[in-house]
């Protein structure tokens, strides 16, 4: 049955094509290599003396057949990698079509349910919070797609000094209000101040990524750790440990991609766009630092650290770790 | 009776939005959102307990909407389906009808609308089945077409009709011998606007021949006329 366009399918297959004829070509040309080889020592072997004429000749044929494998071995890695992409791509319009989208259908309906019928107090009540929740969910897909757009291969243009403890301790605020958390669920650990060049409103949007994140991937039980020390050599680090779903090995290298979204093992009420740790990273290479992830695996936890270069002075106790509460 | 209606849908408030209006509407509705789960309840052929109609929505953890719908035909379940979906783009409405859904309706939707396509497919599968007193049976050569149990017994075999399989069908007994268009076969069976680029209602006349002719390859009752459309001869 022709079936026009499924977008859930389409246009993956014939660049997997390309990427076997890129294989095969390397194939050939490694099979060259070798037969070239082969016939030039064969050669060598029969001939009593090797002329410096027939050296030169062997070994520069020797050395643009490398060249020319290697040549096929990097298009043929930047055409996957080009491919990766653009499935992930085709899946990030997939999810923004239905952050979108889904929000928007459940105001529509709740706004029709309302205007359709006579509701008690209590009950019109409730349909106000849940459409207050999809207006939040919109907004935060708007603005994490404004956010990705605006960070990306940016460097800092204009750094200036930002606390980045204060910075912290203010996301982490935000956050406890906006999942409405109680005031225990975030630990924090680190110097009452700690300064260092950079934008911090760039800085802000990462933070508040990462603890949106710890919050989005706990378990009923929202528990997160928040450390901000200095490391000594100029640089700051920046770690927020939950107790949440964690990942597997093989997802922790990919987490940090554009459009990545860990599939089918989490369940899709985790909504998103696949940009949050993309924004992160982002930001952090914007500053020049970096950004990584650990977890002991599924059930188990994450911990993502961030460091900073940058920092104008160590905190008010040289940088031991001191227990404010948040 | 009140009819049963299964929503298949993950997003919370969406299904608790839909199911509250459907429930003030009276009918008895379930909701189920996981894609999988749906699968495994509707692709029995035996439900303990069937529904009247399926609410599915197209983006599922796990299995989508559109094998959902497939599996539960495959499995022999025809319960109607009203397919609901972010995407709107034509050729995802056609996708979606020939996976197997009987109605197509973009999100967002109108509630009115929404409401109007539960009452028109319940309704359409009543006259499908000819309930309300219409044809429930005819014979197209040898084949006995049961329209109540959706059924076509021909060359000691039975063929399960699906909805728009058996609304296609009574579409043509009804004007049987004379040309029925395509352009009116999409409005009445399928609901879509008659210039639909669409290649279902001939698959779907495929199908059917398949149940009806003995040698589907040269039909003798579902003909083909050439630019205008279909014709049904019963007798021969």
């Amino acid at each position: 049955m022709p079936v026009a366009g499924s977008q859930l399918s389409a246009g993956k297959r014939p660049k997997w094509h390309y990427i076997t004829v890129g294989v095969t070509l390397i194939a050939v040309a490694v099979a060259l290599t070798v037969g070239w080889q082969i016939i030039g020592l064969s050669d060598a072997a029969r001939a009593k003396e090797m002329t410096t004429l027939r050296w030169v000749v062997y070994f520069l044929g020797t050395v643009l057949f490398l060249l020319l494998i290697g040549g096929l071995v990097l298009v043929v890695y930047l055409l996957v990698r080009e491919v990766r992409l653009n499935e992930r791509q085709s899946n990030f319009v997939s999810a923004v079509t239905h952050e979108l989208k889904t929000p928007v259908a459940s105001l529509k309906l709740y706004l029709d349910t309302l205007q359709m019928r006579s509701l008690p107090e209590s009950r019109r009540e409730d349909f106000y919070r849940t459409m207050r929740d999809d207006l939040d969910r919109l907004n935060t897909t708007i603005n994490n797609v404004l956010n990705a757009a605006m960070y990306t291969d940016r460097p800092v243009v204009d750094p200036r000094p930002v606390d980045l403890a204060r910075l912290v301790r203010h996301a982490m605020d935000l956050t406890r209000t906006r999942h409405q958390l109680p005031r225990e669920s975030f630990a924090y650990f680190g110097p009452e101040s700690l300064r260092l060049r950079g934008d911090a409103s760039a800085l802000e949007t990462a933070v508040l990524n990462l603890l949106d994140n710890a919050v989005k991937y706990s378990k009923e039980k929202v528990q997160v750790e928040v450390e901000v020390g200095a490391d000594g050599d100029g640089q700051a680090h920046l770690r927020v440990r939950d107790h949440g779903i964690g990942m597997s090995r093989a997802h922790l290298r990919l987490i940090f991609n554009r459009f990545y979204r860990i599939g089918a093992e989490v369940r899709r009420s985790h909504t998103g766009t696949g940009l949050g740790l993309f924004i992160v990273k982002s930001v952090v290479k914007g500053h020049k630092g970096t950004v990584g992830a650990e977890s002991a695996g599924p059930d188990r936890g994450s911990t993502f650290t961030v460091t900073l270069p940058g920092i104008i002075e160590a905190g008010a106790e040289g940088g031991a770790p001191e227990e404010v509460a948040g | 009776m009140t009819a049963r209606i299964l929503i298949v849908e993950d997003e919370a408030h969406l299904a608790a939005g839909i199911r509250f209006n459907l429930e003030a509407e009276g009918y008895d509705v379930e909701v189920e959102p996981d894609g999988g789960r749906a699968l495994s309840r509707l692709a029995a052929s035996d439900p303990v307990a069937p529904f009247d109609l399926v609410i599915l929505d197209v983006m599922l953890p796990g299995v989508d909407g559109f094998t959902v719908a497939d599996g539960m035909r495959q499995g022999g379940n025809f319960t109607p389906v009203l397919m609901l979906t972010a995407k709107s783009l034509a050729e995802d409405v056609v996708h979606g009808l020939e996976a197997g859904a009987d109605d197509y309706l973009a999100k967002p939707f109108d509630l009115a609308v929404l409401l109007a396509r539960v009452k028109g497919l319940l309704r359409r599968r009543d006259w499908a089945r000819g309930d309300s007193g219409n044809l429930a049976t005819a014979r197209v050569g040898d084949a006995e077409v049961d329209f109540r149990r959706f059924e076509v017994r021909a060359r000691g075999q039975t063929f399960r009709l699906t909805l728009l399989e058996a609304m296609l069908l009574k579409l043509l007994v009804q004007n049987a011998g004379q040309v029925v268009g395509k352009g009116e076969i999409l409005q009445k069976v399928w609901n879509l606007s008659p210039d639909t680029e669409t290649r279902a209602v001939d698959n779907f006349v495929v199908r059917l021949r398949r149940y009806l002719e003995a040698d589907p390859r040269s039909p003798k009752h579902l003909q083909t006329v050439r630019g205008a459309g279909y014709r049904l001869v019963l007798e021969g």
